[in-house]
């Protein structure tokens, strides 16, 4: 993980006035986050506290402007939280207070009726899911990102049946369209600048509408991982998914938070760990594409054989260009950190430093950088890590306050480096708050050893 | 039957000529007909169009009707159930139906194209038995007076997914789908018990409070 973004910005910060932001506001905005949220539950745990505790600064945006963004935000929900969310990913672009917040939130398609869940059957298979299978639950299980999952039995299998809202697709587009360019007025940035990690996240989340993609991805990492102990995926149906519709094998197990409270021990804790890690080290290295969604609610964990992970939802996955997981291992490598000459020109290459910065603000970036990679490093540099030791990813978050707290850094507004950091940060981000949570002690020193 | 053969050749003719026949004679003509023949079922070919819209609604019913959960369904399903198959049945009569509506589009917004005379009468019967059926399950509020309007409302509601039918370009017509969702849900809110009935009662409380003072 690297903290590409911070860079100087090219406006006039001191011209924004330095109203104070209304801290009631704020505290709504939380709230309304936190009831809208969907995701799961230690990233709840996180961010509350984070919203509670971290001060929020109110230079960071001009405060009216801010409380005009979150009012027509909460307002208009389910179709601008998209935007807000992609927004969010990257932490220099939203305030961290709100980005924080925005970024639990999921897009909040309301629940398909009855009816409609059977018009979306009869549009795929002509047929009604009452036909289609042995057994069909009208009611929903569960709400996916943007649709919902309905359990089923065909031939005595358990299955899930994810069934996506109608015009998802379009939806997504054209709120992209019409609230980018307002966004963008009131946060004070530059289209140009932003531009390609705004096509990124865009290309994420249409790719998320695409089930057929979504079975293909599910499928393929699948067979690539099948060799990996304690993971369990779900296979898929293609004669009973179509490109609305998907369906795959029921998994059982809990989710973290319930399964946490089942008290499990330290080693089943462990060896789910250790196949988590085990998991996204054979995508980041091998397969270079990565399920980059590791929210709580992807993964059922059971304590049978010891522990096994059930992976869901292969609708966000990224692939990673050999040149960007060159440097993303280059910068966490540990030679890396002890030579600031190899440092600074990694990151040149990265687009993080830029020939024409002031040496001054040269420095500010390698020492934040250096910091962050260093911690984020920490787990690459010994043969085990303690995940349960609670100062790691305190210092996680502590760190990210310190750079907001920095004046020179957090009027950057300008955002840096390679847009596809945005979804190997997320995927970093996730899997060690899923660990710190697990409290697991994971062998992580050989992962270098399998990057081929 | 004589009767379905003249609806079938009027459908026809419109679909290939995107208009109807110049004269009724023109119709039994090609059908062999003597024109008499065609008054003893239609006085106008209006009055096909307007047969023709009844059959969808009519179909979307039964069809409807005939899933297997329809049973379990409450009066907002059933609604959602009646629209989604009227929107498969105009799909496969898509071009017919923005045609004829187009012909007859009144020059005011929220009137009612002639055609779909018929029609409307057939759905605001079935309207009215699903509140009523609303009523018993707790579903729709019970609000003397204001409740014999539902089946005008309702009928603006179709007149409202017929308009984003037309008008949709997305594909399969999935914007619509998720318009009519909408569309219900709104609409059942407000039949529903919600905030009105509890203002009202309240109101109702406080006027008779202030005779008895």
């Amino acid at each position: 993980m690297s903290e590409p973004t911070p860079s100087p910005a090219p406006s006039e910060p001191e011209n924004q006035p330095q109203a104070s932001l209304p801290t009631t506001k704020v505290a709504r905005a939380a709230r309304f986050a936190k009831t809208g949220l969907k995701v799961g539950a230690n990233y709840v745990k996180h961010y509350a506290k984070r919203a509670a505790g971290a001060e929020v600064s109110p230079e960071d945006l001009h405060a009216a402007n801010a409380a005009e963004l979150y009012g027509a935000l909460s307002e208009m929900k389910g179709s601008v939280l998209k935007v807000a969310q992609m927004l969010a990913m990257e932490k220099n672009i939203l305030p961290a207070a709100y980005a924080e917040q925005f970024a639990q939130a999921q897009y909040q398609t309301p629940p398909l009726s009855g009816p409609l869940v059977v018009k979306a059957f009869r549009d795929a298979f002509g047929q009604s899911p009452y036909e289609l299978f042995d057994a069909f639950e009208p009611q929903a299980r569960q709400a996916a990102s943007i649709g919902q999952v309905h359990f089923a039995r065909k031939d005595g299998r358990a299955l899930a049946v994810k069934v996506q809202y109608p015009g998802v697709a379009d939806s997504i587009r054209s709120d992209i369209r019409l609230v980018k360019p307002i966004a963008l007025r009131v946060l004070g940035l530059d289209e140009a600048t932003v531009r390609p990690y705004l096509q990124e996240v865009e290309t994420r989340l249409m790719e998320e509408t695409d089930y057929a993609l979504e079975l293909r991805r599910g499928q393929h990492i699948a067979a690539q991982c099948a060799h990996l102990l304690h993971l369990e995926f779900p296979r898929y149906y293609p004669e009973l998914s179509g490109a609305r519709i998907l369906t795959m094998d029921w998994l059982g197990g809990q989710h973290l938070r319930e399964f946490l409270a089942t008290e499990p021990s330290q080693q089943v804790r462990n060896q789910l760990g250790q196949a988590l890690w085990d998991f996204y080290m054979h995508q980041l290295h091998t397969l270079r594409q990565v399920h980059a969604d590791p929210h709580p609610g992807n993964f059922l964990l059971r304590a049978d054989a010891g522990g096994t992970v059930g992976v869901l939802d292969f609708g966000c996955v990224k692939e990673i260009p050999a040149e960007v997981h060159r440097l993303f291992t280059a910068l966490l490598a540990p030679e890396t950190l002890e030579d600031e000459s190899r440092l600074a020109a990694l990151l040149e290459e990265a687009g993080v430093l830029r020939p024409h910065d002031a040496p001054a603000l040269r420095q500010l970036y390698l020492r934040t950088l250096h910091d962050s990679l260093a911690l984020v490093g920490r787990p690459f540099r010994q043969p085990t890590f303690d995940f349960g030791d609670p100062g790691f990813m305190q210092a996680l978050y502590a760190l990210g306050d310190d750079l907001m707290q920095q004046p020179e850094l957090r009027q950057q507004r300008e955002p840096r480096g390679s847009e596809h950091f945005i979804y190997l940060n997320r995927t970093y981000v996730g899997l060690y708050a899923l660990l710190t949570e697990l409290k697991a002690r994971v062998r992580t020193g050989d992962a270098s050893d399998t990057a081929e | 039957m004589e009767k379905d053969r003249i609806k079938q050749a009027y459908l026809d003719y419109v679909l290939r000529h995107n208009q109807p026949p110049a004269s009724v004679y023109q119709l039994t003509q090609q059908l062999d007909l003597p024109e008499t023949e065609f008054y003893r079922f239609y006085p106008t070919f209006a009055a096909i169009d307007r047969e023709l819209w009844a059959d969808f609604g009519r179909d979307a019913r039964n069809r409807a009707a005939q899933e297997p959960v329809w049973a379990e369904y409450g009066a907002r399903e059933k609604l959602l159930a009646f629209y989604f198959t009227l929107l498969e049945i105009l799909k496969q009569n898509r071009s017919y139906a923005l045609q004829s509506l187009h012909r007859s589009m009144p020059s005011v917004p929220g009137f009612t194209p002639r055609v779909l005379d018929d029609f409307r009468q057939d759905f605001e019967t079935f309207v009215a038995d699903l509140l009523r059926e609303g009523r018993l399950s707790e579903e729709v509020a019970s609000r003397p007076l204001v409740q014999e309007q539902y089946p005008r409302a309702f009928w603006q509601q179709v007149l409202f997914v017929l308009g984003f039918f037309a008008k949709d370009e997305s594909l399969n017509f999935e914007r619509t789908d998720a318009a009519v969702e909408k569309a219900v849900t709104l609409s059942f809110d407000l039949v529903g018990r919600n905030t009105f009935d509890s203002a009202l009662d309240l109101a109702r409380f406080l006027i008779q409070s202030a005779r008895r003072g």
